[in-house]
């Protein structure tokens, strides 16, 4: 499934960057693939016309030539081997294309600033990137190989039968603008009916996925059963309309089986006059009999292109839904551009923070004091400025304590040395036991309690202790959101006492409603008496 | 061709309405494949013999209406049979869909871990991969039954033929198929270890990623966002790479498919020719012949079959995984609401989601006009215990709850609370269907919007008929819109979970005080985690931090 990514960005104006990226990116590989399909089509080409000979030399003339055979059997073993070069190239291709789609998203995603990432769709983000470039890849390679045989295969078809007999070959030619003239009737009707289903149904769509969504929710509130006769009656509507729509979406695919069909049924009606010498049609009278099955056989190929194209309709619908989806992710959400109260800037513009010691920014939920903290840790810049030159003491980055720590799965042990180089078994056992980690009865098994990635199975008090704990192991500048709101009294006071003991040897910068986290502070900033009081420095 | 066993659990499954069209779709598959066939064998026939009527001076006599008039005959009937059969199968599987998906939101429903710890299809992510598994389950049939029994027909009916014409050409076809049987063989388990893999590494890929995103503040403080996103992508990038080699092995297995028609059509004519036949006598062969040749066309692409076959298999356990435990006398049956005033909990075992005891036991009576609020910090167990008061936690700490003087059971506390979760969903549908009020009149749900301050809001939206998504109410109005369910459900147990998130202080007093007046007969359980004078008179029991509670 796609994960209906119209809906979500239907508001995305951007032309297909993710479309143009992949195009560019396949065009090796789709040469290749290209190259390899049309050498199999060749070879069967080939193929059929020795089969034809033999089958007919051997008919009508009573002999069988063993070169023929040998020949015919080479190429049967030639077109079966390069078709599966062709498939695999394809595979290849189309992987290759979905990797650099990919490391394309991780580059901008990599650079993207932390409040747009936050701003994205995380669950919709991760279920395309793990379908897009898939989806997108398969448009750009196999479609588009099989669009472009479209033009290639009828012609080395028509060109084989000319050898043969040219008013044949002009006979298919005639039906092929009659073909596409159906295929433009069906292809018009198909999408009326589809906008019509996508207005009249369109809402039915996702119904059964969004009832499993809101399933807890349904419970929580009795409604199984009124939920359940509602979703069988929509589902059913949305199946008949779906029934409507297939009914000509099909015929797409019948027009190229009556022109295949009839197309065999013609030319051997005609190609069997001719023999019988009843009627002399130029071009239909007097072959022999392999010329004549030379010609049945490579008619259905004829069209054999047309229907693997149509096959792949789907193919395109998913592929350009993806290429919109990821432009729309990978844009990033349109510029969010949060109004700061009148203070803000001019306290970013002469805040000088001290090398060590408790900063903390204080005022009213909503003050900024997190986008502060960001911006001071060098994560964002002011929307319209140029980059500030990063503080020379966070250029090894620093440690940001809050909620959303960044939590590897595995042991408490793996979870508090993840990406802390100077780790040691000591400097982990003590910044475990400083913030009451080892000693929880909510984590049982101290430096081996199990630990889900995200720290799923944690309370955000947890969390906001091993970020504490995380802190201590490094020894880089410390910034923390928050760091005591959601611990009992016991806790805060144990964090509190752990960042001032920080506090001595480096910056510990808080966003805090804690007044007394705040009494321990060298520098207040107040977001709402907009001015910082400065303490002394207690060396 | 045992691998090919349909999988037990189709039985019995299809609906009467379905069953038809499937028979239907069958019935017009067999003569798609047989007019496919025959047109090519029966214009060959023709071809050679005119060819030969000709040459011996018989064409005034030879009838050649017959034949041509079979050969438009088959032409019209492969192209007419084609469309119906893609008609009647893709009816049929519609059908099968509509009838399957809602049997499987009712085996959801009942299942335990919708219950238990916070739902998991409530993400993007996890409910694409749901929605995939359920679709490949729904279009089976479709993609791997009737696809392989189209085919095993045509093929049974090419070796009969060929038995009967020139039976030496077996000496070569069996061997060949006996290849692509064993080839089948090989490639199914390898196929699924590989599909398995990838869905393993995506999800792991997925969860991974989704841990960055949540944490992409502190990543990118530390200077690891960077590295963390590789390592994920990486991931994907495997799953990926095993997923390619997959496809090499399908194609391997179609170039072998692809040898069959070619090669049995010309084993057939040898065959005949070696048999020493000539002239008329071969024409059955070439029939034969080229009607192998057919087949060996529709046989294109088999790798597919066994692809979806193998999606399907994955399929089937991953869903059996979710409605796993499912006890059958939790079936959504709704008694009667019945009163209930008074509700004492006696010896409840507190214990955090998962189930796991936290220690110490609650001691509790509630009592309808008497407002209860739960207080503490986060992670302290508060949502655990509404649960468990709502009968929601499987384990269910062994503590007695006694409901106007009876002993009330989990399931029948489930019958009786309504438990208004605080991240509760917004349903894509219209207001009046997101009330979950069937039975109100449009005054009384009116009423309650207006008591939520969202009445405004849902005239501009529309009305009750508007239509919303999650999307398109913010936090705060879809956790009011809850507090409006709330309002509207008559169960005689009200519980609410953080009623004043996502509210601002002012707006959360008001609105609980309307509450309390409105729900004066019912009993009434609400949680919060930060202790406020919203809840004004209601009763406060504190939930003291672990390291508290051992301190006294």
């Amino acid at each position: 499934m796609s994960p209906a990514p119209k809906r979500i960005f239907s508001d995305s104006q951007m032309a297909s960057g993710m479309l143009t990226l992949a195009r560019s990116l396949a065009v090796g590989g789709l040469r290749g693939t290209l190259l390899l399909q049309i050498l199999r089509t060749v070879l069967r080409l080939v193929f059929a016309g020795t089969l034809a000979i033999f089958a007919g030399v051997m008919i009508e003339a009573e002999a069988v030539s063993v070169p023929v055979v040998v020949v015919g059997l080479a190429t049967l073993l030639l077109a079966v081997l390069v078709g599966l070069f062709a498939d695999r190239q394809q595979a290849a291709a189309e992987f290759s294309v979905a990797q650099g789609l990919r490391e394309s998203a991780r580059e901008k995603l990599a650079a993207m600033p932390a409040r747009t990432v936050q701003a994205l769709p995380a669950g919709a983000l991760i279920a395309g990137l793990q379908r897009y470039p898939e989806a997108l890849s398969a448009l750009v390679v196999g479609h588009r190989a099989a669009a472009l045989m479209l033009g290639i295969v009828p012609v080395l078809v028509v060109c084989a039968i000319v050898a043969v007999s040219w008013q044949a070959a002009l006979a298919l030619l005639f039906a092929t603008p009659v073909m596409i003239a159906f295929f433009i009737l069906v292809g018009g009707t198909i999408h009326a009916r589809a906008q019509h289903q996508e207005r009249a149904f369109g809402q039915l769509a996702t119904q059964f996925d969004d009832r499993i969504r809101t399933l807890p929710t349904i419970l929580s509130a009795h409604g199984v059963d009124h939920e359940r006769r509602k979703l069988a009656v929509r589902m059913a509507a949305y199946a008949d309309s779906t029934m409507n729509m297939l009914k000509v979406a099909f015929l797409n695919a019948g027009v190229i089986d009556f022109f295949s069909s009839l197309s065999i049924a013609i030319l051997a009606v005609f190609l069997g006059l001719g023999h019988l010498k009843l009627v002399d049609i130029p071009g239909f009278s007097g072959m022999q009999l392999w010329q004549s099955l030379f010609i049945l056989m490579l008619a259905p190929e004829f069209f054999a292109p047309f229907r693997r194209y149509a096959e792949q309709y789907h193919a395109k619908a998913e592929g350009n839904a993806a290429a919109l989806a990821m432009d729309g992710f990978l844009a990033g959400p349109a510029t969010l551009d949060q109004t700061m109260p009148l203070a803000f800037d001019r306290f970013e513009g002469d805040l000088r923070l001290p090398p060590k010691g408790i900063v903390a920014i204080v005022g009213e939920s909503g003050a900024g004091k997190s986008t502060l903290l960001r911006r001071l840790a060098g994560i964002e810049t002011p929307a319209g400025a140029r980059r500030a030159q990063p503080d020379p003491a966070f250029v090894k980055g620093v440690d940001w304590i809050s909620t959303d720590t960044p939590i590897q799965a595995g042991t408490l042990a793996d979870a508090l040395s993840w990406n802390r180089a100077e780790h040691t078994p000591a400097k982990v056992l003590s910044a475990a036991e400083r913030v009451l980690l080892l000693d929880d009865t909510l984590l049982p098994g101290g430096l081996d309690a199990r630990i889900r990635a995200g720290g799923e199975n944690l309370s955000g008090g947890q969390r906001l202790r091993l970020g504490v704990a995380r802190a201590l192991i490094s020894d880089r500048p410390i910034f923390a959101d928050e760091p005591t709101a959601k611990l009992d009294v016991a806790n805060a006071a144990r964090v509190r006492d752990a960042l001032a003991d920080c506090a001595c040897e480096r910056l510990v910068v808080v966003a805090t409603h804690d007044p007394e986290l705040k009494a321990l502070a060298v520098l207040v900033i107040d977001l709402d008496r907009r001015r910082s009081s400065q303490r002394e420095v207690a060396v | 061709m045992s691998v090919f066993i349909s999988p037990e659990e189709n039985k019995g499954e299809a609906p009467r309405g379905s069953i038809f069209w499937w028979r239907l779709a069958v019935l017009l598959a067999l003569v798609a494949l047989f007019a496919s066939i025959l047109l090519t064998g029966v214009s060959v026939w023709f071809l050679g013999a005119v060819a030969l009527a000709g040459a011996g001076g018989a064409a005034y006599t030879f009838n050649f209406h017959f034949p041509a008039a079979l050969i438009r005959l088959f032409a019209m009937a492969r192209t007419a049979a084609k469309y119906g059969e893609r008609l009647a199968g893709h009816k049929a599987a519609l059908l099968d869909q509509v009838s399957r998906r809602a049997m499987l939101f009712s085996a959801m429903a009942a299942a335990p871990r919708v219950r238990s710890v916070s739902w998991q299809l409530g993400d993007q992510d996890r409910l694409a991969d749901f929605i995939d598994d359920v679709e490949n389950l729904d279009f089976a049939k479709l993609r791997v039954q009737l696809p392989l029994l189209a085919t095993a027909t045509g093929l049974a009916f090419a070796v009969a033929a060929t038995l009967f014409v020139a039976p030496m050409a077996l000496v070569v076809v069996l061997p060949i198929l006996l290849g692509v049987a064993a080839c089948a063989r090989w490639l199914l388990p390898s196929l699924a270890q590989d599909w398995h893999f990838a869905r393993l590494r995506r999800r792991a890929a997925g969860r991974r990623l989704g841990t960055a995103l949540g944490a992409v503040v502190p990543l990118q403080a530390e200077h690891a966002w960077p590295e963390t996103l590789t390592t994920s992508f990486a991931a994907l990038s495997r799953a990926d790479a095993r997923l390619l080699l997959s496809r090499r092995r399908m194609a391997f297995a179609d170039a072998l498919v692809g040898l069959l028609g070619p090669i049995a059509s010309l084993a057939v004519l040898g065959s005949a020719w070696l048999n020493g036949q000539r002239g008329d006598a071969l024409l059955a062969a070439a029939f034969v012949a080229f009607a192998w040749l057919a087949l060996g066309e529709i046989a294109q692409g088999a790798s597919r079959i066994l692809h979806a076959r193998v999606k399907e298999g994955a399929a089937s356990k991953a869903l059996k995984a979710w409605t796993a435990g499912t006890s059958p006398d939790d079936a959504p049956a709704r008694s009667r609401p019945f009163h209930l005033s008074r509700l004492e909990i006696i010896a409840l075992r507190r214990c955090a989601p998962n189930g796991r005891p936290l220690g110490g036991t609650v001691d509790l009576i509630l009592e309808a006009g008497r407002p209860t609020v739960l207080s503490g910090p986060s992670g302290c167990g508060k949502t655990s215990l509404l649960k468990q008061v709502a009968g929601w936690l499987e384990a269910d700490g062994g503590g007695t709850l006694i409901g106007d003087g009876i002993e009330l059971a989990a399931s029948s506390r489930r019958k009786l609370a309504y438990l208004g979760l605080h991240d509760a969903a917004v349903l894509s549908d219209s207001v009046r269907e997101n009330l979950f009020a069937p039975d109100a009149a449009d005054a009384e749900r009116w009423a309650a919007l207006n008591v939520v301050e969202l009445g405004e809001r849902v005239r501009l939206a529309g009305g009750l008929d508007g239509w919303i998504t999650q999307d398109t109410l913010s936090l705060g109005e879809a956790h009011r819109l809850n507090l409006a369910r709330a309002l509207l459900s008559p169960l005689p147990m009200i519980l609410l979970d953080e009623p004043g998130e996502h509210l601002d202080g002012e707006q959360a007093r008001r609105i609980a005080e309307r509450l309390i007046a409105r729900l004066q007969d019912r009993i009434l359980l609400v949680s919060s985690h930060k202790a406020s004078d919203a809840w004004g008179a209601a009763q406060e029991l504190k939930f003291d931090g672990l390291a508290l509670q051992r301190a006294e």
